[in-house]
């Protein structure tokens, strides 16, 4: 929707370039675009929930200001350490993450093994949050005023 | 909950400081209707709990947040929530609103409003988590700058609370004294005072309670319609995004309402050297409000020269203004210096700055001899500037005369035909000579001398399409009583002005009455008439306080002295016709009393 055109320079005070961009198949994730508005959250939350409850919310913006934002979402990694620790076999994948909701037990390890803080545990209803993809719709690209995630090409494995 | 109190949250908490008590009180669904929320909310409250000629520092005094209905929602430049207290500074009415993520994060602790009142024995915060809050004692926190105390909470308490903390200038009870949520401010009017002479440090905030919509459907249809015309706007969508507030500069400045030298000149010549083309080398990047599609903020970093390495969040227009041109100091490293350093005290950074040009004008003038001021302190000198900042920070030698403001300052001076301010509170960064307008709604505005009651600049001197001529008096007064009744609405819903510039007063209409369902939001006219509600109700409030018509006026230096270069040379304000008419559009009589009829007509004559 809208692009920022301002020359954007690396920061001295911000040590955390880490994870600057990943590129991986379900997102293209930007920090540095990252303006941390939270309409990602707020999206996120109405679509799934159909009340706005950013803390609910699937994707979730950490900031440590005046540092960057941080983008924590599934990220569909390669390595899938969520579904290689989990005890139980609950998680598998197809396209996106898949939860067997009988197998699952809430022993969060899952949730620790994440490095990208793609899985949570939703504290009031005792669930696991992960992106589903809004179905294929990509509500939080779709919002997004800043482009700091965008839909990675070649999507579809 | 359920649908009754779709876009509220039905709550309001009530906070003895001197009792130490917390009361939970139901939101009155007639005050949501009548007020709508935020400023509207504030001003009832304030006015039915208040006792007349309360001093703004004693215990009696009320400080009061609040959050309106689309705080919160989806709808754009949502971050937004209101502080309201009898100002210090003016002792008039205040409210003054703050950016961020402390208004969302309130609301979603389950409250539309928080009252407190009295004051504690020793240091505390407030805790608010979940419905529930606390009061903690803290004493260790007193006297660190917010900064410091955002960090400590956080990592006591958890990385998802909210704050909003006070400086050591609004312990010490410096009268323009801001509150400060992660380097944004509740900056004008010195709600920071209030604050410290309750001795309460910080009120830290955290929330998990949804949000609920009334009609989910229509709202998501205007938030898409939103924040495309945001998108598409040359404002909102354009040299905003990139220049942030400072993009407006240049214009100004070639309009000759760029004051310098405490308004004594209308033109900048260092101009050249702080406008927004040289402002975006200084960017690191960009940053918004919970909810904004614009990010008009920005992170700024001196990288070189004398102040290299100080930072800060902005520098905003009023504030590239108040410690540049105001100082006639063109070094952009020393006003972000001087930004941050106001971040860090706690000061409001237009009037600190204000107070800075006008004890340099007096130095200038020998009414304040330079050896009591301790340190140079001359027009231009941008070392003077950070220098007179630590000392009003710290309340140290001249810093005790300059905490106290412009008006108490030309008092003490005799300096009066030099203080810029309306009612007490000092001058933002627009002069009134170049714009009938802004000159009048300076001259009326509820909290002294304010340019977010009414913002006439934007169409007499920025608009290509609807431009009306910045010099003429003619229908200036239903010009800026209907954007006073507009701005009451977009504060009171709480929306922040931004993202309502590229929108239409249509948007905020639908976007009220989707979120709530409350059958009056239907109406325009009744949205409207509620803002008109709310300025008559703050009317009644500064009436009962002893405001009169001699104090909707302005310096004398605007009515007098004409302005010397510029597009607006040799022009002075007529104020008194505009005035005349003012009162009669608003239904007021000559003194500036609501009639009857009018009181009548807005549902106030019990009052």
């Amino acid at each position: 929707m809208i692009r920022h055109h301002g020359r954007i320079a690396c920061s001295s005070f911000d040590l955390s370039l880490v994870r600057l961009s990943v590129t991986i198949l379900m997102f293209k994730i930007n920090r540095k675009s990252c303006t941390g508005c939270r309409i990602c959250e707020m999206i996120c939350s109405f679509a799934h929930e159909g009340e706005i409850a950013p803390k609910r919310s699937r994707i979730r913006i950490e900031s440590d200001w005046p540092g960057m934002e941080g983008i924590d979402v599934c990220v569909a990694c390669r390595a899938k350490k969520c579904i290689a620790v989990c005890p139980h076999g609950a998680l598998s994948w197809g396209r996106l993450l898949l939860l067997d909701q009988e197998k699952c037990d809430l022993c969060l390890a899952c949730v620790e093994a994440c490095p990208f803080g793609g899985i949570r545990l939703e504290p009031t209803n005792k669930r696991l949050l992960f992106c589903d993809t809004c179905r294929g719709e990509y509500q939080c690209v779709k919002w997004c005023p800043a482009n700091a995630i965008v839909r990675a090409e070649g999507n579809g494995r | 909950m359920g649908d009754k109190w779709a876009g509220y949250m039905g709550r309001i908490l009530d906070v003895d400081l001197t009792e130490g008590t917390i009361r939970l009180e139901d939101l009155d669904s007639e005050m949501a209707s009548a007020y709508v929320g935020g400023k509207g909310f504030a001003a009832r409250m304030l006015y039915d709990q208040l006792a007349k000629g309360c001093d703004p520092l004693s215990p009696g005094n009320l400080l009061i947040f609040s959050t309106g209905p689309l705080t919160g929602t989806l709808a754009p430049g949502s971050g937004r929530s209101v502080v309201a207290t009898k100002s210090p500074a003016t002792g008039y009415w205040l409210d003054a609103n703050c950016g961020g993520f402390f208004g969302p994060e309130l609301k979603m602790a389950g409250f539309d409003g928080v009252v407190i009142r009295g004051k504690a024995r020793v240091p505390v915060i407030l805790k608010i988590d979940d419905k529930e809050a606390e009061i903690l004692e803290t004493p260790d926190l007193w006297g660190l700058d917010p900064f410091t105390v955002e960090k400590k909470i956080r990592g006591q308490l958890g990385k998802e609370y909210r704050l909003a903390s006070i400086g050591i200038a609004g312990e010490k009870g410096v009268l323009f004294a801001s509150i400060i949520s992660e380097a944004r401010a509740f900056g004008r009017g010195g709600a920071g005072a209030v604050m410290g002479s309750k001795n309460l440090k910080a009120v830290a905030v955290r929330g998990r309670q949804p949000i609920t919509v009334f009609e989910s459907k229509r709202f998501m249809r205007t938030c898409q319609e939103a924040f495309n015309e945001i998108a598409i706007h040359p404002d909102g969508g354009g040299g905003r995004q990139k220049y942030g507030t400072n993009f407006i500069l240049s214009c100004m400045n070639q309009s000759g309402i760029h004051p310098v030298r405490n308004f004594q000149k209308g033109l900048f010549e260092g101009a050249s050297q702080v406008n927004e083309d040289n402002i975006t080398a200084y960017y690191v990047r960009h940053r918004a409000c919970y909810g904004c599609p614009i990010g008009c903020s920005k992170i700024s970093e001196v990288k070189g020269g004398k102040y290299k390495g100080s930072f800060t969040e902005g520098p905003e227009y009023e504030n590239v203004w108040s410690f540049g041109a105001q100082c006639e100091n063109s070094d952009l490293g020393a006003i972000i210096t001087a930004e941050y350093l106001c971040d860090f005290y706690g000061l409001d950074a237009i009037s600190a700055g204000n107070v800075i040009g006008f004890a340099m004008e007096c130095v200038e003038r020998s009414l304040l001899k330079e050896s009591d001021v301790g340190f140079p302190l001359r027009f231009g000198d941008d070392e003077g500037i950070i220098k007179a900042l630590h000392r009003i920070g710290k309340q140290e030698g001249i810093g005790k005369l300059l905490g106290t403001g412009v008006k108490r300052m030309a008092k003490l001076l005799g300096a009066e035909g030099a203080a810029m301010h309306v009612k007490g509170l000092e001058m933002p960064a627009y002069d009134p000579r170049g714009s009938s307008g802004i000159a009048l709604a300076y001259a009326t505005s509820d909290r002294g001398a304010c340019h977010l009651r009414s913002w006439p600049i934007g169409d007499e001197l920025l608009s290509t399409e609807n431009r009306i001529d910045p010099f003429s008096t003619e229908f200036k007064a239903e010009y800026v009583k209907n954007q006073q009744e507009l701005f009451a609405v977009i504060d009171s819903s709480v929306l922040c002005l931004f993202t309502f510039f590229a929108l239409s007063f249509r948007h905020i209409v639908r976007f009220l009455h989707a979120t709530t369902g409350i059958e009056p939001f239907a109406s325009s006219m009744e949205v409207l008439k509620c803002g008109e509600r709310v300025n008559n109700l703050v009317r009644l409030f500064n009436l009962r306080e002893g405001l009169s018509r001699a104090e909707d006026t302005l310096p004398p230096r605007f009515l007098k002295e004409p302005l010397k270069e510029g597009p607006a040379r040799g022009r002075v304000v007529e104020l008194a016709p505009m005035l005349d008419e003012y009162y009669f559009v608003r239904g007021w009589d000559e003194d500036g009393v609501p009639k009857q009829e009018k009181l009548e007509e807005l549902g106030l004559i019990d009052e």
